[in-house]
């Protein structure tokens, strides 16, 4: 079996005494997509967001594999974690608002995570951003206008483009495609697809739609309030859910 | 030298006391679709499960591909390196690796893969067995020549495509670079005369190479020219398991 790249154990987060999520765990191989799917309110972006590290876990262990060993991202100090940030994990976010500044180019966003990451050569950097606009399908001669002009979908795009320009190991997608038009939704779909099957990268896919996670996943995990009540290889929850709140979900997507 | 040939003679697949329920919670269904049954698929056997509607064969089907998950017993898979595992039991994982390296499944519908072009859905199955891109896609394009997907319909996406197109299509694409262990759910249901033949002629080559084939035919035909087991199915049990000559005749009666 693949040597895993990310060990979730544990994670639970309390809001007061309000409980978002509880004992989440899953673990993922290097190169591999992993979902998890429950309603809006089942802990699912909460407990991607601990992951991240933009949410603080009130107990858990989040190990990521790294070149010298593991490492527990819930026990780094605010600097390593926006060092992490730069080039070994990224999230892409619903809102693109919440992974771009909107009042910025598409090219200068992209540009900004490349300096951060050390890139000093401005012609090299129009290069790579250049690169990366072309393969999220964003028109080249777009790249100097400000993302607030961009559609939804454009601005998804580029989002996505942003969160994969240092190569990292894990990208996290929360809700990549809700919101968006079906057609527009399903092109940056196929864009994720693509993302994840050309590079190595190991990805958390959370979504409430299950065509959504039968599409980018092979293994996924159900949440509902706040805890995890089924894992399994993808189909397998789809065609045979053992859990009465997964079998709800599978009735009501098929409508 | 003797220890291969022993190894060889072993099933690729050993079911054993396999058992599988179902209960739907919100109406309090339970339904019991296994009952302890057993039977093996050796390499280049093509073992052919018949049996009434609701005998349970597909169920069986998706036990072994594990998109249902076991209720009890074992799903003993020699893999290709002849390391045995329980499909039942393992880890979704691993059952994920295996599946996508060494196991084929071929249901009655594809798997619509939205826009992605025929070509590319049955390379990827090639590739995903480890064939190398040109080497897939040359085996694709001699798969889909073979089951009669014309050129022209190559670039399209099989979505758009007819009921029969998209058959032959997830043939192509489960029999390409061939895997270990073949499942084929009623693959040529609804295929005209001189498609199916050309789609039972591509599984019985599968076999003859060595290729482990577990199928459920809907028509007997196909059944009487490719298997050379037949396992029958009632209620959840394998009431005859023999030569297909016998066990047809047996279930005729
Ligand atoms: N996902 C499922 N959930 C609940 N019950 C199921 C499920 N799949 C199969 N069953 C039940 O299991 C029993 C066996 O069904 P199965 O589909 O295996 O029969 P079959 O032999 O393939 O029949 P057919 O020839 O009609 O395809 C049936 O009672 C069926 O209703
Ligand atoms: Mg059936």
């Amino acid at each position: 079996m693949s040597e895993w790249a990310l060990h979730v154990e544990g994670l639970t987060k309390w809001y007061g005494s309000t409980l978002a999520c509880r004992d989440v765990g899953f673990t993922v191989a290097a190169g591999e997509a992993i979902g998890i799917i429950g309603e809006s309110g089942s802990g699912k972006s909460t407990a991607l967001r601990c992951i991240a590290g933009d949410v603080r876990a009130s107990s858990g262990r989040v190990l990521l594999q790294k070149e010298g060993g593991a490492i527990d991202l819930l026990e780094l100090s605010d600097a390593e974690r926006r060092g992490l940030r730069v080039d070994t994990l990224s999230i892409v976010f619903q809102d693109p608002s919440e992974g771009l500044d909107l009042r910025v180019t598409a090219g200068g966003n992209i540009a900004e995570r490349l300096t951060a990451a050390g890139w000093r050569n401005f012609s090299a950097i129009r290069s790579r951003a250049r690169d990366l606009l072309d393969r999220v399908d964003v028109p080249i001669d777009r790249m100097d206008d400000l993302v607030e002009t961009f559609s939804g979908g454009m601005r998804q795009r580029v989002q996505l483009a942003k969160a994969v320009a240092n190569e990292p190991s894990l990208l996290l997608l929360d809700e990549p495609t809700t919101g968006l038009d079906a057609s527009v939704a399903a092109g940056v779909l196929d864009l994720i697809r693509s993302l994840l099957e050309t590079t190595r990268v190991t990805a958390v896919v959370v979504s409430h739609d299950m065509s959504v996670i039968s599409m980018l996943t092979s293994r996924a995990i159900v949440m509902h309030q706040g805890h995890v009540v089924e894992a399994g290889l993808t189909d397998q929850l789809f065609e045979d859910p053992q859990h009465a709140y997964t079998q709800q979900l599978v009735s009501a997507a098929r409508g | 030298m003797e220890q291969s040939n022993l190894s060889s003679r072993e099933p690729v697949l050993e079911v054993r006391d396999l058992r599988k329920d179902f209960t739907i919670h919100v109406i309090g269904r339970h339904v019991e679709a296994l009952n302890g049954v057993n039977l093996t698929v050796g390499a280049g056997e093509h073992v052919a499960l018949i049996g009434q509607s609701g005998a349970g064969k597909s169920t069986l089907l998706r036990c072994v591909w594990r998109s249902y998950r076991p209720t009890s017993g074992h799903v003993w898979l020699r893999q290709r390196d002849g390391a045995q595992i329980d499909l039942a039991t393992a880890d979704d994982r691993e059952v994920a690796d295996i599946r996508r390296q060494q196991i084929g499944y071929v249901g009655q519908f594809l798997r619509a893969e939205p826009r992605r072009s025929v070509l590319e859905v049955v390379a990827r199955a090639g590739i995903r067995r480890g064939a190398h891109e040109d080497d897939a896609t040359d085996q694709a394009v001699t798969a889909l020549r073979e089951v009669a997907i014309g050129e022209d319909l190559w670039g399209t996406s099989p979505v758009v495509l007819s009921g029969g197109e998209q058959q032959r299509i997830n043939l192509a694409a489960g029999t390409l670079y061939p895997p270990h262990l073949l499942l084929l759910d009623e693959p040529v249901a609804s295929l005209d005369a001189g498609n199916r033949q050309r789609v039972l002629e591509r599984i019985g080559h599968l076999a003859r190479d060595g290729v482990a084939v577990l199928s459920v035919f809907h028509d007997l035909e196909a059944v009487r020219q490719l298997a050379t087991r037949v396992v029958a199915l009632c209620d959840g049990n394998v009431v005859a398991d023999g030569a297909p000559n016998e066990v047809l005749e047996l279930v005729a009666s």
